[in-house]
């Protein structure tokens, strides 16, 4: 059951979001990026943000736990987000990136090792979505992805006269109680590009791997921008002299030269080829064959924003054969 | 909700130098790990390492510590009472429970033969479950042969049969020198019925599952350890993960055939 929003009253109702806490949307400063907003006239709903959603929730470096004198101790964490009671709400993201949420789900949430700092962002921050009408880029191929319509509180699309809004959550529900109620099940936009899904085992020792990671320069943006990619680096930085500091991890890429090091110095995925295969193949197939869903939600930057312009999707339509 | 990464801190009890550059440390603690799992271990300020553990069922947790980085270094350089820290168990075991009434045959190089001291123990105290048991371990030269009081026990015990790359100086075990695969090839075991338990440098492991299965022993009876840099070992940082295993949760023990011919 979702509710309907006239649109007339749509800069009321962000106005609202805004008062109610940190509104946090996409605003086109140096390019299009998810900030604080402190005017809704601000807000651009039109194009992907260059960022995706996940560094809300997987900051790019954080602190795990404390070392106070030599000792790890864990953090104290208030019970609300912010001491004042305000929430923090993120507004017009689309729903390649919150299926990618759903993603980092599966590893940090529901998991044999569920992580606290993740699930506590989780249960604090409130996620407003838009649905895309058009594909914002060229580059989107989110219609053969299978997205799901999970992973968020509200989401708005919007029709001729009106927007209809879905309702996940009971969070979401208390914010948009006061409007009309519908049923109505919204359209996903229709992508031009599409990834032909297959089993790649068979071609995993196929040349094209090397066409395309020849190219390659290890400039990471593609795991930088990925809005599933998390894997992580664990250090711990400390003054010497107080024996004080911290326990962090930072996100880090398997296309780093240093990724799979183990003391010693042995490096395991040494070439750029099999950097280049393990990030695909992680995106398209080791995550499908364990969760049945592909880890890749289309969203289409690694290959916008590539350096070099390597597109996975078309070498796996047209090579793999 | 507590901090999966959260740590608990341990006192060293004992500090026993096995070679030039292996220590084991035996550290008072109350996690009692299956053969083949291993724990974090950390000093904080340093890192986490992840270190396989080499005892089973005691009070006594004993890690074996090759100094190859950073934390191992450090580690290297503690004192007995001092306190270290220490997560897990993590990850799989041998699956020796399975493998009652079965010979098995023991392969290691190294300090691969640390895990496998684990697998010793929990034998010794359950040595009428299994047949015939044989232990092929290899070490660089007679001065890294760890594990020196407890060889002379295990040869009384097992069918040892201990060999060393290079003797340039003395010899004291008397042991054949050459490669354990070399050892391997020419010894007299029989594939019927028998498990191999294999922990060691990946070349050293390779080679010996070839001459293994031109024995005629079948890749679903042989038990591997794999090795990466584990550094969340919950199975998400990925920096363990190979072909869309995590060594940390799936691994780091996987059935041979599981695994075989996994490519990077």
């Amino acid at each position: 059951m979702g509710r309907v929003l006239k649109k007339e009253d749509y800069k009321n109702f962000l106005i609202k979001f805004k008062n109610a806490g940190e509104l946090i949307a996409p605003v086109k400063t140096d390019m299009l990026r998810f900030q604080k907003i402190e005017d809704v006239e601000d807000i651009k709903l039109e194009g992907n943000p260059f960022f995706p959603l996940k560094k809300f929730f997987l900051p790019n470096e954080e602190i795990l736990l404390k070392i106070r004198n030599g000792l790890t101790k864990e953090l104290k964490r208030k019970k609300s987000f912010f001491s004042n009671e305000k929430k923090k709400i993120i507004f017009g993201a689309k729903l390649c990136d919150i299926n990618g949420l759903s993603i980092l789900d599966k590893l940090f949430l529901d998991h044999e090792y569920p992580d606290e700092a993740y699930k506590y962002r989780r249960e604090n921050i409130i996620v407003v979505g838009v649905n895309c009408l058009t594909p914002p880029s060229q580059h989107c191929f989110c219609s053969s992805m299978d997205l799901k319509k999970e992973s968020y509180d509200l989401l708005l699309h919007e029709r001729e006269n009106d927007y209809y809004i879905d309702v996940l959550s009971e969070t979401g529900k208390k914010l948009v109680k006061y409007l009309p109620e519908e049923n109505f099940d919204y359209p996903l936009p229709e992508t031009r590009k599409k990834l032909d899904k297959k089993n790649l085992w068979p071609f995993f020792a196929d040349n094209y791997w090397e066409n395309d990671s020849e190219q390659c320069v290890s400039c990471q943006r593609c795991t930088i921008l990925c809005p599933t990619c998390f894997c992580f680096d664990m250090f711990d930085n400390i003054n010497p002299s107080t024996r004080n500091g911290n326990r962090k991890r930072k996100i880090d890429s398997c296309h780093s030269k240093d990724f799979t090091k183990v003391a010693g110095g042995h490096v395991f995925r040494d070439t750029r080829l099999k950097q280049y295969r393990h990030r695909v193949l992680h995106k398209v197939q080791f995550f499908e064959d364990k969760f049945k869903r592909s880890m890749c939600t289309g969203c289409g930057r690694c290959i916008e924003h590539c350096h070099s312009k390597i597109d996975f999707v078309k070498t796996i339509n047209e090579d793999f054969k | 909700m507590k901090s999966i990464y959260q740590a608990k801190r341990y006192k060293i009890k004992d500090i026993q130098r096995q070679s030039n550059n292996n220590i084991m440390l035996r550290i008072k603690t109350k996690i009692n790990p299956s053969p083949g799992q291993f724990v974090e271990v950390s000093i904080p300020g340093i890192g986490e390492s992840p270190i396989s553990t080499a005892s089973y069922n005691k009070k006594i947790l004993d890690l074996n510590v090759q100094v190859v980085g950073n934390v191992t270094e450090a580690l290297a350089k503690m004192r007995i009472g001092q306190k270290i820290h220490l997560r897990g168990p993590y990850g799989t075991s041998y699956p020796l429970e399975q493998l009652k009434g079965e010979n098995l045959i023991l392969v290691a190089g190294g300090c691969g033969v640390a895990p496998l001291r684990a697998v010793i123990e929990y034998l010794k105290e359950r040595r009428l479950d299994y047949k015939e048991i044989h232990l092929f371990f290899g070490f660089r030269s007679p001065k890294d042969i760890l594990f020196k009081e407890e060889m002379k026990e295990w040869k009384s015990l097992y069918h040892l049969n201990l060999s060393v790359d290079k003797a340039p100086e003395e010899n004291p075990f008397n042991c054949p020198v050459g490669f354990v695969t070399q050892i391997l090839e020419e010894a007299d075991i029989s594939a019927d019925n028998s498990s191999i338990l294999l922990c060691g440098p990946p070349v050293m492991m390779d080679k010996s599952i070839t001459i293994l299965e031109n024995k005629g022993f079948s890749t679903d009876k042989m038990w591997i350890s794999l090795e990466r840099h584990m550094k969340c070992s919950t199975g998400k940082c990925g920096h363990c993960m190979v072909n869309g295993k995590y060594l940390c949760i799936d691994g780091p023990v996987f059935r041979y055939d599981k695994v075989k011919g996994i490519d990077e």
